[in-house]
């Protein structure tokens, strides 16, 4: 057909409208989306997403997924595009290798076509010209509920958990026949118990009493934690009008509150737990140079923040590269751009780096300064005090005084929740990490030639110079190894909190106490002193409400413990510190 | 008394009193000396009381406390609960009538309306004074009996001071004290009935601290020189042997710790109306630290170190915090290890100790290599009883 | 040993009087007092601000300077301390004689020098988001009043239909004041008591003292507040209003995420984040959480659009034109990006310029009656006005976290006038929603 090419988009552009008119609601899913996508008002978004509701079609559920993940774009038309003015705003999709050039095969959105050219030919596109489409978080609310209905019958179960839990919590009636039908054909055992628990939670707006209460009593009996606001809600809009649904709902509420109690003693005695292994993990170092040299060591925290700094370093160098500028000089270390899949496992490499250096560093300090301070413990206390402002302020100049992001790799982000008591996979790993670390120094100094030295040179350093041992070489060996346990405490410390210059201060205290507590010198006194302070901090925060009192209390607490026992939890005959 | 002192030291004493108790301020009454640096020079003085209490502490009786900061901003906070109750009528809200019961601002913001109890008795200034004294004594008896009965010395004894440290300062960051919380006191107008801002009551607060810079001085160097200093000293130097010649050293140590309590109390309240303010950054460990920076720095076990020292500190922080603030943290970290490593008796040491390394030098030089290469003296004999 | 003292307290003293009198001003400049942390804790944000000050100060003087004067800034360093910042307060008012100072971040430093600019009749331009309550006439403060960030923060909130509001800070007076004031007005707008999270404590007469949670500086363990959200809003409709203090934001966003609340469940308002925090913030997981401030470097408007270029190139070279004593060291060039704190210095420069220019002087007390009268200045957030209590009327703007540390702006709050006293202004309604 001979059409001339500028009447093309007019034609297509006219068809469009007429049919817009005329079936105002059957408007194209494709088309939908694309304007969405393209349009820069967030309530239209919001509309045009939210009309989809209901719909099967497939392909809403791919554009919409691709759309909350970033692959869909925006692109702003180049001359010589078919069916496309240049200038107006088009969504398209990526797909197909690229080329030469970086470009890849691009479809349109609206039409489900691909991109051609005026020719005729297929547009190829440069993925880094165009905007990618983002989300607000409206926008993802329209389109999770959309995407319920797709949900709800995916083949993952942890999908269909989420999405029932979901419409279980909007409470509307409309959404019960599905859930209903689901319930007939669900074999996994926690999506059915969530089907249940949503089933009733919609029940409870039934005008029926009867099934208002069934529903009531059957949250009650699933001691359903979401289900408490609902039924509250019920308890007061009944209270006159239907005395007996109140009652139920009473009822239900009191089993919740049951539960709710055992679930917080569980989630307290594991954050104790997991506290507890915060500070252990921050004070094997410690025990190591504080508890067998007796060298107090106020720069333990910034060897943790050396670590800390490493897992960064390790982290970009697996990501894009980084670009220091300490003292003005340049540094570029050149990142290899790991594959998400590789990405995540940067913080195992980062582990040995992180112990490496802080190893490193603590060497330089025991050979500078530490060396000359072993019979003056006071002393050597001022002296990496000093050294502790030295090496802030040089972390400042080196990585800037801002702190720095580390990303938690995705198999340290999630959690499980067992029971309703949440388990982060973080919590969990730290608490290995330490029992890891624990058995690894216990090894060493007890099963190792090198741990029987550290002993005979701790105990009598005399003596076993005596017998030709070479205390000197033990001394630093010692030194660094505590200091690298602390730099594995700093890159753990990367993933739960800020990596920055005064990273080690917030944790010194704590760990000077962990270590005096348990006794100066023994390892199995200062893992059951860590636990015990991080139990009895995560159980006062949980009875005061206060996350300061407890704090406090605990301190007053050792103060007045160490009256009691001055030289912690387990005694041990260390010369080192005796007069 | 002439025992104590000599004809030398008295004249230098008169001397000091005359510089810092009519020399300065009236420099400042002629305009030569601008009113923010006698403020300064006010200032740099009660942290020369703090530093002298923490070396009587550490350089004399070997308790190295981290706890001295807490003491301090404790006497400040005492008189500063009576300035701020000074403030009256003048406060914002008052001016605004909204604040019937002239409580403090911070307090108002916090939607009280009455005054808490233990605020009301700190109208009278009598009341404040003796709390300054009162309170932090009472913490220190508390805590130094605590420790001392346990017999917590050396480094336990720090790392537990430095947990009283932290524990108040946690306490005093806590908004729910009641004790202005982050903020602390501040904006206050009048001490004594006087503006607070007048160039007359600076000098007035400026030859208070001088003479209690001078009493302090002198009260330590004559304790110092008593029967008690010398137990002091030999509690430092070996607790012991003290214990087995029958005398009971914690209670020396008590008493001690008390009175230095004390003495960096009545500094910290001669502190806040001249800088104007107090709040719990104050009471760190980091700045309890850093007065034992200036002991070291100075000399410790020596009573003209600590002054010395808190001035020299203070005067060059002011300095390069403004020319170079990058590099002051670097430069103050490592004048302490070099201080700690190289010269433990500090400036006031350093004509003495420059000294014995040249006499060794030349004893090397004329004995050939069989000289000892010790330069340093053990650090047991830091000071002796020839002070 | 004691013309040992006697020569350190003189050489103190001379050296200090010589610094008193080392520097002078000279005819053709007008020196400019900038009062910033550029060390310790704080200098994290604050240096920001002083970079954009000078290079405000540079844009003006390539424009011809205030009056024909070339601006000569006076950048000292309050070191994170708080009795250094009234130190250098009074040196700057009374030392180096500066017509305008623009500084302090933090309430407690403002608390401090405040007593010392109405003793010496200064005057201080203010810049960050603070809890009101306070009409200093020596201060002009630029920022955010507790109604140009949290209550249309809330506002926007309950039109998204959120019921139950948390409410967590750092334990400081910004947060104390402002969720007391946000308790009030939620009060006001029907929220019932019990759907206010985080604890209320009342004193003896029964009245509210604090509201919400609140945790020291440098906590690092939010496990357990966390864990008290998760079970907050696990019946839906829930938010966070969140002030807590730029470093505490990443253990509890970390901790935040992996306890599996995200920004769908139950959204996070914060108040302290903008584009200059975010820089140390683990931004993946604060993605479509909520922001809340009256610029955002996102803003498309043309003057953005120039601001934001000339600021990017001009800390590649920095330097202020016309004072070339000037102190531009520690200017960083990477990563930089602008933030509400900074366009409000910024805009509080060109009001003072133009106020100066009104007053035809630079003296106190005619520049702050020409600022009181109403000046008017088209900066990159959007037209600022001065008030007469000492506020500016501006824009207020809502949006929302993205992966790459910008805000996507989700509504905009038009010429909202600045009230610092709004405690006790919203009435309890009784009815229940």
């Amino acid at each position: 057909m001979p059409l001339l090419p500028f009447l093309r988009p007019l034609l297509g552009f006219a068809a469009a409208f007429c049919f817009a008119t005329l079936a105002a609601h059957a408007e194209s899913p494709r088309v939908a989306i694309a304007k969405a996508i393209v349009t820069e008002d967030a309530d239209e978004q919001v509309k045009l997403v939210g009309s989809l509701t209901g719909s099967t079609d497939a392909t809403v559920h791919d554009l919409l997924t691709a759309w909350k993940e970033g692959g869909t774009f925006i692109c702003t038309a180049p001359s010589g595009l078919l069916d496309a003015p240049e200038g107006s705003k088009l969504a398209v999709q990526l797909s197909g290798p690229k080329d030469a050039d970086g470009k890849q095969a691009a479809t349109r959105i609206d039409t489900g076509e691909s991109l051609k050219n005026a020719d005729g030919s297929a547009a190829r596109l440069l993925c880094t010209d165009l905007d990618a489409a983002d989300t607000s978080s409206d926008l993802r609310v329209v389109m999770h509920s959309v995407l319920e209905l797709f949900a709800i019958a995916s083949p993952d179960p942890h999908t269909r958990f989420n999405a029932i839990s979901q419409m279980g919590l909007s409470q509307d009636p409309a959404q019960l026949p599905v859930l209903l039908a689901r319930q007939s054909i669900e074999t996994d055992s926690a999506v059915k118990r969530a089907l249940r628990e949503a089933i009733a939670q919609i029940q409870l707006k039934s005008s029926d009493s009867a099934v208002q209460i069934h529903a009531a009593q059957e949250l009650g009996v699933l001691r359903s934690l979401s289900s408490r606001d609902a039924l509250l809600q019920l308890a007061t809009d009944s209270d006159v009008a239907a005395p007996t649904v109140a009652k139920a709902a009473h009822a239900a509420l009191r089993l919740i509150e049951q539960h709710l109690s055992v679930v917080n003693f569980y989630g307290t005695l594991f954050r104790g737990l997991s506290l507890g292994s915060v500070l252990l993990v921050v004070a094997i170092g410690l025990a190591i140079t504080f508890g067998l040299m007796g060298v107090i060591n106020m720069a333990h925290g910034e060897l943790i923040a050396v670590g800390a700094y490493a897992t960064y370093l390790v982290q970009n160098i697996f990501g894009a590269g980084v670009e220091l500028s300490p003292l003005g000089y340049p540094i570029h270390f050149r990142g290899f751009n790991a594959g998400a899949a590789a990405y995540d496992w940067y913080f195992v490499v980062a582990l040995p780096i992180a112990f490496i250096s802080a190893a490193i560093v603590g060497l330089i300090l025991e050979r500078c300064v530490i060396r000359f301070l072993y019979r003056r413990p006071l002393e050597s206390l001022l002296a990496t005090w000093g050294m502790s402002l030295v090496l802030q302020q040089l972390f400042r100049l080196v990585f800037g005084a801002n702190n720095v992001q580390v990303y938690s790799p995705r198999w340290l982000s999630g959690n499980w929740t067992v029971f309703d008591v949440i388990l982060g996979w973080n919590r969990v790993f730290v608490i290995g990490f330490a029992a890891l670390i624990i058995a690894g120094t216990w090894l060493l100094l007890n099963k190792t030639p090198l741990g029987l030295l550290i002993r005979a040179v701790m105990q009598n350093r005399n003596m076993a110079a005596c017998v030709g041992v070479r205390t000197e070489r033990v001394n630093m060996l010692t030194f660094a190894f505590g200091s690298g346990l602390a730099g594995l405490a700093g890159a753990f410390l990367s993933q739960i909190g800020n990596v920055g210059p005064i990273l080690g201060q917030d944790y010194i205290v704590g760990a000077f106490m962990t270590v005096v507590v348990g006794g100066v010198g023994s390892l199995a006194g200062t893992v059951l002193s860590a636990l015990a302070i991080g139990i009895s901090d995560q159980s006062l925060q949980q009875i005061l409400l206060n996350p300061v009192l407890g704090k406090i209390l605990v301190l007053t607490a050792i103060i007045l413990f160490l009256q009691w026992k001055p030289a912690g939890l387990f005694v041990t005959r260390s010369r080192s510190l005796e007069s | 008394m002439n025992c104590v002192f000599s004809k030398r030291e008295w004249l230098l004493l008169a001397l000091s009193v005359v510089l810092l108790v009519f020399v300065l301020p009236a420099l400042s009454v002629t305009g030569i000396l601008p009113d923010y640096l006698l403020a300064l020079f006010g200032k740099y003085l009660c942290y020369s009381v703090l530093a002298i209490s923490v070396d009587l502490l550490w350089g004399y009786t070997g308790l190295l406390s981290l706890g001295q900061s807490v003491f301090f901003s404790l006497g400040g906070y005492m008189l500063g609960m009576n300035l701020m109750l000074m403030i009256g009528k003048l406060g914002s809200y008052a001016r605004d009538g909204k604040n019937p019961n002239l409580l403090p601002d911070f307090m108002v913001f916090l939607g009280h309306t009455f005054l808490p109890w233990f605020w009301r008795p700190f109208h009278s200034v009598g009341f404040a004074a003796a709390m300054v004294i009162l309170l932090p004594c009472l913490l220190a008896l508390c805590f130094g009996f605590l420790a001392f009965r346990s017999r917590i010395k050396g480094v336990y004894f720090s790392i537990l001071t430095q947990a009283l440290t932290y524990a108040v300062s946690l306490m005093f960051f806590r908004n729910d004290l009641l004790m202005g919380g982050n903020n602390g006191f501040t904006d206050f107008k009048t001490i004594l009935g006087c503006d607070v801002h007048a160039a007359s009551t600076k000098r007035a607060l400026f030859i208070c601290t001088s003479i209690l810079l001078l009493s302090v001085f002198a009260g330590c160097r004559w304790l110092t020189r008593t029967k008690f200093g010398l137990v002091q000293r030999a509690i430092r130097d070996s607790e012991t042997r003290v214990l087995f010649s029958g005398y009971a050293a914690a209670n020396y140590k008590l008493l001690i710790f008390v009175g230095c309590a004390a003495i960096a109390a009545i500094g910290g309240a001669l502190y806040v109306p001249q800088v104007g303010i107090i709040n719990p950054s104050e009471m760190t460990t980091e700045r309890s630290l850093e007065a034992v920076v200036w002991c070291a720095v100075g000399g410790r076990g020596t009573l003209l170190g600590p002054i010395l020292g808190a001035i020299l500190v203070n005067a060059l922080k002011s300095w390069a915090t403004q020319k170079f603030p990058d590099q002051w943290l670097i430069f103050l970290g490592s004048v302490f290890i070099f201080v700690v490593l190289l010269m433990p008796k500090g400036i006031v040491g350093l004509p003495s100790q420059l000294k014995s390394i040249w006499a060794s030098s030349r004893n090397r030089a004329e004995d050939g290599a069989s000289a000892s290469s010790q330069a340093l003296p053990p650090p047991e004999k830091i000071e002796g009883a020839k002070a | 040993m004691k013309s040992t003292k006697l020569l350190g307290l003189a050489l103190a003293t001379a050296a200090s009087t010589a610094l008193a009198f080392s520097s002078h001003a000279e005819e053709d400049t007008v020196k400019v007092g900038v009062l910033h942390s550029l060390s310790g804790t704080m200098a994290i944000s604050e240096t920001s601000l002083r970079d954009v000050l000078l290079f405000t100060f540079d844009e003006i003087n390539k424009a011809g300077g205030v009056m024909g004067k070339k601006i000569e800034p006076v950048v000292v360093d309050g070191a994170s301390n708080w009795p250094l910042f009234a130190e250098k307060a009074h040196q700057l008012l009374e030392q180096d004689k500066v017509a305008v100072t623009f500084g302090c971040w933090t309430s407690v430093s403002r608390k401090s020098v405040l007593p010392v600019f109405e003793a010496d009749k200064g005057l201080l331009f203010y810049p960050v988001q603070y809890e009101g309550e306070e009409e200093s006439p020596d201060i002009f403060y630029t920022a955010e009043a507790v109604n140009q960030q949290a209550t249309p923060a809330v506002d926007y909130l309950l039109s998204k239909g959120k019921k139950k509001f948390y409410l967590l800070g750092s334990d400081y007076v910004y947060p104390q004041t402002t969720n007391l004031i946000l308790l009030e007005y939620l009060l006001s707008k029907g929220v019932p008591i019990e759907n206010i999270g985080g604890g209320i404590k009342k004193d003896d007469s029964g009245k509210i003292i604090s509201a919400g949670k609140y945790t020291p500086f440098g906590h690092t363990d939010y496990q357990q507040i966390v864990a008290e959200i998760k079970q907050f809003a696990a019946g839906g409709k829930a938010c966070v209003i969140n002030t807590l203090n730029g470093d505490t934001n990443v253990p509890f966003f970390k901790e935040y995420a992996a306890a599996g609340l995200t920004a769908e469940t139950c959204p996070v308002c914060s108040f302290s984040i903008s584009e200059d925090e975010f820089r140390g913030l683990p931004a993946k997981q604060l993605v479509g959480q909520l922001g809340c401030w009256t610029y955002f470097e996102s803003i498309k408007s043309p003057a953005n659009k120039k601001f934001v270029t000339n600021f990017l190139s001009w800390v590649k070279s920095p330097k202020v034109t016309g004072a070339p004593d000037a102190d531009v060291k520690g200017v960083k060039a990477e990563g930089r990006v602008t933030c509400s704190p900074m366009v409000l210095s910024y805009d509080g420069v060109y009001l003072w310029k133009k106020a100066v220019e009104k007053a035809k002087s630079f003296e106190v007390t005619k520049v702050v009656a020409a600022l009181e009268e109403g000046i008017e200045f088209d900066g990159p957030g959007g037209m600022v006005k001065s008030q007469k209590n000492h506020h500016l009327t501006k824009n207020v703007y809502i949006g929302e976290t993205k992966a790459d540390g910008q805000f996507k702006i989700l509504k905009e709050y038009p010429n909202v006038v600045g009230e610092p006293h709004l405690m006790g202004t919203f009435k309890t309604k009784t009815a229940s929603n």
